[in-house]
């Protein structure tokens, strides 16, 4: 025990003695496990906070959808929800009527025409609905009182976003006008809906969202009675299954005419949104931390290693006076442990620092009414012994290897200790610019190859950090730019006009489009929602159907393989889409839509050939011919228009022109979800340079530690050089160019990690939480300059901060110091 | 005139036991070509006194100059431009730079006094100190005398006038010594001033001169008691 102290305090003075690269080593291995365990603590938050913010709003458990543009009487609807076979097992039920809109929110003269939806719903409480309930974020919440009224509550998202919360006239299609009393959230509406299969988080700046009475929506909508959705809560110990069956064949019997869906909550897109990035982005945190520990790793074992050297003749004599081996470990083993220590203690403050920012970015971009951040101790346990385990492991190796050496080796001094010079003899004879001098920044980086490679894996740790992080905005700016490409076309400021229903290709509202002023050319078309499926069905996902008519549309999208040309009904298909399904152009794939009958529309999966291959990113994005739509019923039916203005007016003019057309429910141009999906990514930025900040801090401490710890090995060596003559700046200054040579390499080292990360976040991450649109990998020019200037010219800077050490070195003393 | 003049020059320390004197009221004149060897036991002032010449240190009293350079009192600046152009280190344990070859290590000297063509002028030095078949020989690669000639080539690489050696074969074995004591000798005769610094009273025979220190004081200075000898006939 005695022994033990021993030790103890001795390492405790090594620890001291190198206090400031101790330090900056504890930085290191604190931001690893602080980025762990803070990033973990608001997964398990968020996923708390979600489940938790369901059961607060009395979220469905089940939901009813009628078919695209299809209504039934809500009375009906109510009816049929309660003629299933046990109905104990229902606690409550609610009918909705989805209606879109186009909302002018403009004010003091700014402009604001958006698409939007009127969600009617039953006022059953001072809360709104009694399932699905409104979280007031603002203003008033609706009540009983506003039933039939003209008030409305705008989605807090889409509020915040316009800064639109508190009382404000709105105008809905042209005419009708509604005060917002406030604003809210629902449970649907947690991660921002938009509308069509594009719809998602960047929703938030183009979609406008709005609650109010369902008579009120009726009215808009100009469908007394109607209903187009239910929402069903569940009895608590009742097998959700079991009632989706119930419901399935009581709505069945009930309503034969309509095309309904019961769908499971877990099962619902935005729904699985939420937990689907929570374990996305868990998954992406778990290879930051680790990639941030992993450098931590490498200069804990560098650090040690160094240490361990400079104890070498200690353990020698240690040796030769008989101390067992495993003893003469214990010292730099507790110096290794103590900096492991240090840097995990500093770790939980940094991790509790971090999930507290991280959580208040959550929960102003993500709100919801319960928002838990109760303490993680799993998750700092867990945080805190990978971190310990990582960084002691590394660091023992070198310690393994210094108690190997035989007595007579570690003792030795004199000129016979000079070490080795590792890989340099492969470069003397290579002659090198600038003399002497010249050589000694590249010898020196190779006079310990292991050494150097160590240092460079550690910083290359941070800049593959940085390049992971920012090829994933790189990427998705490639795939935005490339959809921007593909959507504009040859006809950018288009706008598609949405229908409030389907008329005949030559109906009023058509009509009335093509009369309307700055409209040049209209192409009708039909637009239906549907799923694409594998002929074996082992791939299935949600499609948006537009049926164009693809030899006369103001836009059709551009083909990769394939053609348009066909004899029978075919479907245009994206990449993603292909290859997700695994087919090319010529094979089937199964197309699951809706086919008309009598007043009604049913499912039905047909087998369709692939005609062509199309450019856009989205898998979802399906394109037919609008010849073919009789493959629906639906010949000479449509529901929306492509329109292009006139020469020299832009989408606005049109916007303008067509916003209160009777019967015309949005008009969207054709780069709004890409403007939006490009204000999203400002969002984000901040996020990501604070990643760039940490990586950055990450490289120039590990730099800084090497430095500082071959500053004091090299001390003789700066100290010589002094005394013949060379100023302490020309000292640091070939530090710094051997601090850049191996910062240049950490950069290619680090451009191919993070190239290799972002090729497994791209292609296996991404695709299972994104699954949805294809992403290439693109690393941009500004991320090579980046990665460049932090893992040379930031690395290279580092050993300034030795220069004032090197400045009041006292060169008497250090020249006679023997080892 | 002498290369190395120091008048009435004294070192003070400052430790926490008080003001401690290494060097006090030291007179020393050394003379072109002159080989003096500065002889004393540990912690008489020695080593002081050979950092003050080679500028690595200041002394708090006194004039000292060297080769025309006053250094009571020179700027930071021309303290290393004093170093470069007109002293060279000698020390106990070689200081080589492990990265460099022995040719480089030595052409290091050349480059850092400026001289043109260091390449060739290293290569000369280097077989001047017979050492030219070992010229991409890393320092690991030598044995110590070998390292101490590639020091001494070093130093003389530099080209300047004084040669400062601090115990130069406190680390060799005696024929290895021997051997570079008569490095230095030749050195003197070939016009420079030689500065060195040791406690083995049998090397300062070979000096023209010998001064003693004691307590910091030069107690002695004056031809080795009886006669100067070649350095090929020391023992110790």
């Amino acid at each position: 025990m005695a022994r033990l102290g021993l030790w103890l305090r001795w390492s405790l003075r090594d620890l001291r003695a190198r206090w400031l690269q101790v330090a900056a080593i504890a930085v290191v291995i604190g931001l690893g496990t602080g980025a762990y365990v803070g990033l973990s603590s608001s997964s398990a938050w968020r996923h708390d906070s979600a489940a938790a913010s369901y059961q607060e709003l009395a979220s469905h458990d089940l939901r009813v959808d009628l078919a695209k543009g299809t209504t039934v009487d809500a009375d009906r609807l109510r009816a049929a929800l309660r003629a299933t076979e046990h109905p104990g097992w229902i606690e409550a039920t609610t009918v909705r009527l989805l209606v879109p809109v186009q909302v002018d929110a403009s004010r003091d003269g700014e402009p604001l025409l958006v698409s939007g939806r009127l969600v009617g719903v039953q006022l059953d409480g001072p809360g709104g609905p009694a399932v699905d309930a409104l979280w007031s974020r603002s203003g008033r919440a609706l009540g009983p009182s506003d039933d039939g009224r003209p008030v409305v509550v705008l989605d807090d998202h889409f509020a915040a976003e316009h800064d639109l919360r508190g009382e404000q006239e709105l105008t809905l299609g042209g005419s009708v006008a509604v005060t917002s009393v406030g604003s809210a959230i629902s449970p649907e509406y947690f991660v921002v809906a938009g509308d069509g299969a594009t719809a998602g988080f960047f929703g938030a700046r183009t979609f406008a969202t709005m609650w109010t009475s369902l008579a009120t929506a009726q009215e808009v909508a100009g469908l007394p009675g109607a209903a187009d959705q239910a929402g069903v809560l569940v009895a608590p110990g009742a097998d959700v299954a079991a009632v989706q069956a119930e419901l399935e064949a009581a709505l069945a019997a009930a309503l034969p005419d309509a095309a309904v869906t019961v769908t499971p909550l877990t099962e619902q897109r935005e729904y699985r949104r939420i937990f689907d990035d929570i374990d996305g982005d868990q998954k992406l945190f778990d290879v930051f931390a680790l990639l941030v520990l992993g450098g931590a790793a490498f200069a804990a074992f560098n650090l040690v290693g160094r240490v361990v050297e400079a104890q070498r003749r200690e353990i020698g004599i240690g040796m030769s006076l008989g101390v067992p081996r495993r003893s003469l470990a214990v010292r730099p083993l507790l110096f290794a442990l103590e900096v492991s220590l240090a840097g995990v203690v500093l770790g939980v403050a940094v991790g509790w620092w971090f999930g507290t920012a991280l959580a208040g970015l959550v929960e102003r971009v993500l709100p919801t009414p319960v928002w838990d951040t109760a303490f993680q101790p799993a998750i700092y346990v867990r945080g805190v012994l990978l971190a310990l385990a990582l960084t002691f492991l590394a660091a023992s190796w070198p310690v393994w290897r210094a108690v190997r050496v035989t007595p007579v080796e570690a003792i030795q001094v004199g000129p016979r200790a000079t070490r080795g010079g590792g890989l340099a003899p492969l470069v003397s004879r290579l002659h090198l610019p600038g003399g002497s001098l010249g050589q000694m920044p590249v010898r020196d980086a190779l006079r310990r190859p292991r050494r150097t490679l160590l240092t460079a894996l550690a910083i290359a740790a941070a800049v593959g950090l940085l390049v992971g992080v920012l090829g994933i905005l790189d990427s998705f700016v490639a795939t935005v730019d490339a959809a921007d490409v593909e959507l504009s076309g040859t006809s950018p400021e288009r706008v598609t006009a949405t229908f409030e229903s389907f008329e005949p290709a030559d109906g009023p509202t058509v009509r009335a489009v093509g009369e309307s002023a700055e409209v040049g050319r209209v192409a009708p078309f039909l637009r239906v929602g549907g799923e694409l499926a594998a002929v074996d069905g082992r791939e299935r996902f949600e499609a948006l159907v537009d049926l164009l008519p693809l030899d006369d549309a103001v836009w059709r999208p551009g083909l990769v393989a394939g053609s348009y040309d066909h004899d029978r009904p075919g479907v245009l298909i994206a990449q993603k889409a292909a290859n997700d399904l695994g087919v090319g152009v010529g094979d089937d794939v199964v197309l699951r839509h809706p086919v008309r009958e009598g007043t009604g529309y049913r499912w039905e999966e047909s087998a369709l050939p692939v005609l062509g291959v199309h450019r856009d990113v989205y898998r979802g994005l399906v394109f037919m011919d609008l010849a073919d739509a009789s493959l629906m019923n639906l010949d000479g039916i449509v529901n929306a228009a492509q329109v292009a203005p006139v020469e020299g007016a832009t989408h606005e003019d049109l916007q303008r022109s067509l916003f209160g057309l009777q019967g015309v429910a949005a008009v969207v141009p054709a780069g709004a979800f890409i403007e939006a999906v490009r204000s999203g990514f400002q969002q984000i930025m901040g996020v990501l340079q604070l990643v760039e900040v940490v990586a950055l801090v990450l490289a120039v401490l590990i730099a800084f530690n090497s430095s500082s710890i071959s500053s004091d090995e090299r001390a003789r060596e700066h100290a010589t050089m002094v005394a013949f003559g060379v100023a302490p700046r020309t000292v640091v200054g070939l530090t710094m160019v051997e601090s850049a040579l191996v910062g240049a390499v950490a950069t290619v080292i680090g451009l191919g990690l993070g190239a290799a990360l972002l090729g497994w976040l791209i292609h296996v991450l991404l695709p299972s939480t994104l699954p949805d649109v294809q992403l290439d990998l693109a690393i941009s020019p500004r991320t090579f300059l980046l990665a460049a200037g932090m893992g040379v010219v930031a690395v290279g800077l580092a050993p300034l901060l030795t220069l004032r050490r090197v400045r009041r070195m006292s060169v008497p003393d250090t020249l006679r110091a023997v080892e | 005139m002498a290369v190395i003049s120091l008048d009435g020059v004294g070192r003070q320390f400052e430790t926490s036991a008080g003001v401690v004197d290494a060097l006090a009221d030291v007179d020393l004149h050394v003379e072109e070509g002159e080989l003096v060897v500065v002889l004393g036991p540990s912690g008489c002032g020695k080593t002081t006194l050979l950092n003050l010449v080679g500028a690595l240190d200041a002394p708090t009293s006194g004039r000292l100059a060297v080769a025309g350079h006053d250094l009571t009192g020179i700027s930071g600046g021309d303290l290393y431009r004093y170093r470069r152009h007109t002293v060279s280190f000698v020390f106990q344990n070689f200081n080589l730079f492990p990265g460099l070859t022995a040719l480089e290590n030595v052409r290091f000297g050349a480059d850092v006094a400026g001289r043109r063509q260091g390449e060739a002028v290293a290569e000369e030095v280097l077989a001047k100190v017979g050492l030219a078949e070992r010229a991409t020989h890393f320092p690991a690669q030598l044995s110590g005398g070998e390292q101490q000639r590639v020091a001494i080539a070093r130093a003389l690489a530099t080209g300047n006038p004084v040669l400062l050696a601090d115990e130069p074969t406190g680390e060799l074995d005696f024929h290895t010594g021997v051997q570079i004591l008569g490095l230095l000798e030749a050195q003197a005769e070939a016009g420079r001033a030689v500065l060195v610094v040791t406690h083995n009273r049998e090397i300062s025979r070979m000096a023209d001169r010998v001064v003693e220190l004691s307590g910091g004081r030069v107690v002695s200075d004056g031809p080795p008691a009886g006669g100067r000898a070649p350095a090929g006939s020391l023992r110790w």
